[in-house]
C-alpha cells in the first residue's frame, strides 16, 4: 500500500483561540471547582458511642500486640498477653455486657454503615457528573471539525473514537476532533492538578479513587456485621500462640559489632 | 520471608510515610519537567519517534540530576555502592523508570498543544 503523503490541512488560526484554549481551561477550572465542592460537601465524621469505640479499639489493640510483638520486652508482653486473653474469654468488652452469641448486625438498617455508604456514592457522583456534562457541552458545540494533529502517528482503528464528527476515508488518523482533544486532557491535567493543588485533590487520579473506597476510620464497621465475640476469641488463640521474641534481645551484641566495624 | 529476613526488617523498619514522601517528590518534579519539555517538542516541531526521543532522553537526564545532586552526597559518604538508591528508595526499578512514565501524560498533553499552535 502506498504511504499516505503528508496531509497538511490550513486552518485558521483563530480555531486555537476559541477552542483550544476554552476547553483547556473549562477543564482545569472544573477540575479546580470540583475538588473544592468535595471539600465543602464532605460529611463530618460521625462520632460513635463509647462502648461501641471500647469494643473496637479493644480489638485493634490485640491486632496491634500480636503484629508488633517484637518490639517489647518479653515481661510486658507477658503482662499484656495475661490481661488481653482474660478480657477477651470473659467479655469485658463487649457492648451488651455479657450476652454472647449476638446476631450480627445487618448493614441495610444500622444507621451507621448507611452514612459511609452515602459518602462514596457522592464522591463517586461528584467524579461522573462534571465529566459527563463537559462531554456533551462539547459534542453539543464543538463537532464537526478537525482542530489539531497528533505529533505521532496511530493507527486506523482509533479514527472512530476521536473523529467523531468528521465521517472521511482518507484522512490520517492523527488529525483529531475535539473529543479527543477533551480526552488528552483528561489524562494529561492530572498531574497539573497534583501541582496545584497538592496531592491528595479530589480532581485527580480518578482511576486509583474509584478503585479505592474506603470507610474513614471512626465509622462504625460495614459489612456482614461479624460477631464480634467471635472476633475476640479468634484474636485471644492467636495471642495465646505467639512465639515471643524481642528485638532487644541481641542488642548488645549488635552495638558491639556496629563499633567494631 | 525465612526467619532471618524477617527479623532483619524487624530491626530496621521501614517507615512507609517517609517512603511515600520521597515518591512523592520525584513525581511531582516529573510532572513538572515532563510538561516543559512537551512545550520545547512542540515548538520544536519534534515528530514521532524524535519527539519520544527526546523526552525520555530529557527525563533520564533528569532523575539523573537528581540522583548525583540528591542522593549521592548522603548515600556514597554511608558507603553504598556507585547507583544504589537503595537508602532512600524501595526498588532501583521505581527510581529511574517508575518516575519517567509517569510525566508522559503531561508531556504528550503539551506537546500536542504546542505542536498543534507553532506548526499550523
Amino acid at each position: 500500500m502506498a504511504q499516505l503523503p503528508d496531509q497538511t490541512i490550513h486552518r485558521d488560526p483563530q480555531l486555537f483561540y476559541w477552542i483550544l484554549v476554552p476547553i483547556t481551561v473549562v477543564m482545569v477550572l472544573t477540575g479546580i471547582l470540583r475538588h473544592y465542592a468535595s471539600v465543602l460537601l464532605a460529611t463530618p465524621s460521625k462520632i460513635i458511642d463509647r462502648p461501641t469505640m471500647k469494643e473496637q479499639r479493644s480489638l485493634i489493640h490485640g491486632q496491634t500486640v500480636r503484629n508488633n510483638h517484637h518490639v517489647l520486652s518479653k515481661k510486658s508482653f507477658e503482662a499484656r498477653r495475661e490481661v488481653l486473653i482474660n478480657a477477651y474469654e470473659s467479655g469485658a468488652y463487649l457492648k451488651n455486657g455479657a450476652g454472647k452469641d449476638q446476631a450480627p448486625t445487618n448493614p441495610l438498617t444500622d444507621p451507621g454503615a448507611m452514612d459511609g455508604m452515602m459518602g462514596m456514592m457522592k464522591n463517586n457522583m461528584a467524579m461522573i457528573i462534571p465529566n459527563t456534562l463537559i462531554m456533551s457541552w462539547i459534542s453539543a458545540f464543538f463537532s464537526g471539525y478537525v482542530i489539531t494533529k497528533l505529533p505521532f502517528p496511530i493507527t486506523i482503528k482509533f479514527k472512530s473514537m476521536l473523529q467523531a464528527g468528521v465521517a472521511t476515508k482518507e484522512m490520517d488518523p492523527r488529525w483529531m476532533s475535539s473529543i479527543s482533544w477533551y480526552f488528552l486532557c483528561i489524562f494529561g491535567l492530572q498531574p497539573v492538578f497534583v501541582f496545584l493543588l497538592g496531592s491528595d485533590n479530589a480532581a485527580s487520579q480518578m482511576a486509583q479513587q474509584m478503585g479505592q473506597m474506603g470507610p474513614p476510620p471512626n465509622q462504625p464497621m460495614l459489612g456482614a456485621g461479624p460477631d464480634t465475640n467471635k472476633q475476640f476469641l479468634g484474636e485471644a488463640e492467636n495471642i495465646a500462640v505467639i512465639d515471643h521474641y524481642s528485638v532487644l534481645d541481641d542488642v548488645e551484641l549488635r552495638l558491639l559489632k556496629g563499633i567494631k566495624g | 520471608m525465612s526467619r532471618q529476613q524477617e527479623r532483619e526488617a524487624q530491626i530496621y523498619p521501614i517507615v512507609s510515610e517517609a517512603v511515600i514522601h520521597n515518591t512523592k517528590i520525584l513525581t511531582n518534579l516529573q510532572n513538572v519537567t515532563a510538561s516543559l519539555f512537551g512545550v520545547a517538542a512542540g515548538i520544536l516541531g519534534l515528530e514521532s519517534y524524535a519527539g519520544f526521543l527526546f523526552y525520555f532522553a530529557f527525563a533520564t537526564l533528569v532523575t539523573f540530576l537528581t540522583y548525583v545532586l540528591r542522593i549521592a552526597p548522603e548515600s556514597i559518604s554511608a558507603g553504598l555502592p556507585l547507583f544504589d538508591t537503595s537508602r532512600f528508595f524501595r526498588r532501583a526499578v521505581d527510581f529511574w523508570i517508575g518516575a519517567v512514565f509517569s510525566g508522559l501524560p503531561g508531556f504528550i498533553l503539551t506537546w500536542t498543544l504546542f505542536y498543534g499552535i507553532v506548526r499550523a
